[in-house]
């Protein structure tokens, strides 16, 4: 990975994505910061995305490597931390039983990812449906839901969710702005999660040095 | 560009760029102005428009409270110049005050102008020296301001109707 990438593009990217996650339009601008379950699902997908090969924590961090460089991936990995923290308190619904169920959700997805270790190409793709899906649920269905105008697919969520109590499922209703900073949020996450340096590079023999090499040679 | 340069701007750049982050975070500016105010007050170079400021004051003086805070407002948009939002809760204070009750809504708005004028002074103090004035310390003001959301007993002490506004 080149160093302007590592030490520039990459770490204000993920900043990016954990100042707009936070962004919260309604009557006035609020800034939410991660919650702790928020940071512990971040540690859960940095752990996921090591152990997926998603993430080369060592093309950051190493003896090899000089301070400078260390520092900067360091940085690095700070930045992708909040970012990822930041990611999910987008994608989770703010109060009500919505926010439970989707707190319960992400937890189970992510440990039986880590459990299952897919390799990185299906752990992206489910990441993208992950978000995808909260945001659909989140922006749409229930901010359909909780908007005050009495729309057609309101009406027709409303006759698929008979007989629900709909005090449980309605959020604060914010701009619609909102949705959008979320989706431009997410993309960004997503993005910013595939230039990540990964371990398809790394040469893991024992006594190799970090080098760049093609995937095929490590699976021979 | 040598590696270890690039290097070293992306460090800084990433540093300050997360410091703003921070910022942003803590302070939570609702307008663009309070956005840009609260960035160059962070460096220093901050200036109210000191010509809405000299209107505000004029219209404070004359009692005209409703037009004086809007000159303030419009003299320190950002809100990040503690003596501007300390005559703004000043004229909530006065034209809250009454011999027989107090307005708490005008005052709880006075309060919050000048928490956010002792949170903007260096080292929270602020003194104005205005002899108009017959509390010229933020504190003092803000002591008064809560006192007069307090309730108390003497509240309905008769002799309260003799007590003068500062």
């Amino acid at each position: 990975m080149n160093a302007a990438r590592e030490a520039i593009y990459l770490p204000v990217l993920f900043l990016t994505v954990a100042l707009l996650g936070g962004v919260r339009i309604g009557q006035r601008v609020t800034l939410l910061p991660p919650t702790p379950f928020a940071l512990i699902l971040a540690l859960l997908l940095t752990g996921t995305l090591v152990k997926c090969g998603a993430l080369a924590p060592e093309r950051l961090m190493s003896a090899s490597r000089r301070t400078l460089a260390n520092l900067n991936g360091f940085v690095l990995l700070v930045a992708m931390f909040l970012a990822s923290a930041q990611a999910f308190n987008a994608a989770t619904p703010d109060v009500g039983l919505p926010r439970v169920v989707f707190s319960v959700f992400l937890l189970v997805l992510l440990l039986n990812t880590l459990a299952a270790s897919p390799d990185r190409v299906h752990v992206l793709r489910s990441l993208m449906v992950v978000f995808g899906s909260a945001f659909v649920i989140k922006f749409i269905v229930l901010a359909t839901l909780s908007s005050p105008v009495d729309g057609r697919l309101k009406q027709a969520l409303l006759l698929l969710l008979e007989g629900v109590t709909l005090g449980t499922l309605t959020q604060e209703p914010f701009h619609a702005v909102t949705g959008y900073l979320a989706f431009v949020t997410l993309l960004l996450f997503l993005i910013g999660l595939m230039l990540l340096p990964n371990a398809a590079h790394v040469d893991r023999r024992p006594g190799a040095a970090l080098q760049a090499r093609p995937r095929s040679d490590l699976q021979g | 560009m040598r590696e270890a340069t690039i290097r070293a701007i992306g460090l800084a750049a990433v540093g300050g760029y997360a410091a703003f982050i921070g910022w942003v975070y803590v302070r939570e500016p609702q307008t663009t102005a309070e956005l840009t105010g609260g960035i160059t007050a962070a460096i220093g170079a901050y200036r109210i428009d000191q010509q809405a400021f000299d209107d505000g004051l004029q219209f404070f003086r004359r009692e005209q409270f409703e037009a004086a805070r809007t000159a303030f407002e419009r003299a320190d948009a950002a809100r990040q110049d503690p003596r501007t939002q300390f005559y703004i809760a000043y004229s909530f204070y006065r034209q809250g005050w009454g011999r027989v009750y107090q307005d708490d809504a005008l005052f709880r708005r006075g309060l919050e102008a000048v928490t956010r004028a002792i949170a903007l002074a260096p080292d929270g103090r602020l003194v104005v020296d205005d002899t108009d004035l017959k509390m010229r310390s933020a504190d003092e003001l803000k002591a008064e301001l809560e006192a007069g959301l307090r309730l108390e007993l003497s509240d309905v002490n008769p002799l309260r109707v003799f007590k003068s506004r500062k």
